[in-house]
């Protein structure tokens, strides 16, 4: 990924950023289309809501800290644990090649 | 929704279906439009003659010939769902072998936010006036009529015909070619 930033929200600010997008987007789109049909064009309608996306963008898309307050708490790595999974892994690579050989022949 | 760019995505894609709700909507609010006008038209010169349309075939057809006024306000026709008009003029008669002919003389399109409200004088027609046969001379009924094309945003591609029509006859003789 080209972004070097931690972009990551918490579960219940994911929920709440796409709520407020929809809302945010759905609301200028209302005016937009008022706008327009007052003006008759429906041009003015489409830049009302280019402003509404522009503004969404701004409010949900980067992991402002009102997204990252109820942050799960992951239990810490122990490294035990950590040693045993990579020999299993290793293990099971063997096997795995071993199998794939008699396949062959 | 959890890194920057699928909630950038998703706020796109949401977008576009906003947008073509908004359009529907805009249909909507001029799906009962009836976009009817009135145009006044008026036959300044006519003519038939008798000549031959390599075109189609070697045989002597009747060719009309005609210059009309046209008076129509069609400024009233556009709204924000009206992206231009396609207007065009036709001839209407009838004939020993064909119970209705239509033949369309003239068209023009106008767009929105050019001059609408039309008052020629002396236009020529664009397209020839030919008859599939002897039709022409002496036809004591001729109608034109002026009909449009509303080209929307978004919704049907309606035909309207004008109110208004004016019914002219063809003389009874042929002019000579070279006359003009």
């Amino acid at each position: 990924m080209a972004f070097n930033f931690d972009t990551h929200m918490d579960y219940e600010g994911q929920h709440f950023a796409e709520k407020l997008s929809h809302i945010i987007v759905v609301v200028f789109g209302v005016i937009g289309w008022v706008i327009g049909y007052i003006n008759q064009q429906f041009s003015q309608t489409i830049l009302v809501l280019g402003v509404g996306v522009l503004i969404a963008a701004i409010v949900t898309l980067p992991p402002w800290p009102m997204y990252r307050r109820k942050s799960l708490n992951w239990r810490k790595p122990r490294k035990e644990v950590t040693v045993d999974t990579t020999k299993t892994e290793q293990k099971e690579v063997v096997t795995t090649a071993s199998k794939q050989k008699k396949k062959n022949k | 929704m959890h890194t920057f760019l699928t909630r950038g995505n998703a706020l796109l894609t949401f977008t576009l279906s906003v947008l073509a709700g908004l359009t529907f909507f805009c249909f909507l609010s001029t799906a009962l439009n009836a976009y009817s006008a009135t145009a006044n038209i008026d036959t300044v010169k006519v003519l038939v003659k008798n000549v031959p349309d390599y075109s189609a075939q070697k045989e002597k057809q009747d060719l009309g010939y005609l210059m009309f006024d046209l008076q129509a306000d069609l400024n009233p026709l556009f709204n924000w769902n009206a992206k231009q008009l396609f207007i065009f003029l036709v001839a209407e008669y009838e004939t020993t072998d064909n119970k209705l002919n239509q033949v369309v003389l003239w068209d023009k399109i106008i767009q929105r936010g050019e001059n609408a409200n039309l008052d020629m004088k002396n236009m020529n027609t664009n397209y020839y006036f030919w008859d599939d046969g002897n039709g022409l001379r002496g036809n004591p009924n001729v109608t034109l009529t002026l009909s449009w094309n509303v080209v929307p945003n978004a919704g049907t591609l309606s035909i309207i015909r004008g109110s208004g029509s004016h019914s002219f006859s063809f003389p009874n003789e042929y002019t000579n070619v070279r006359a003009q």
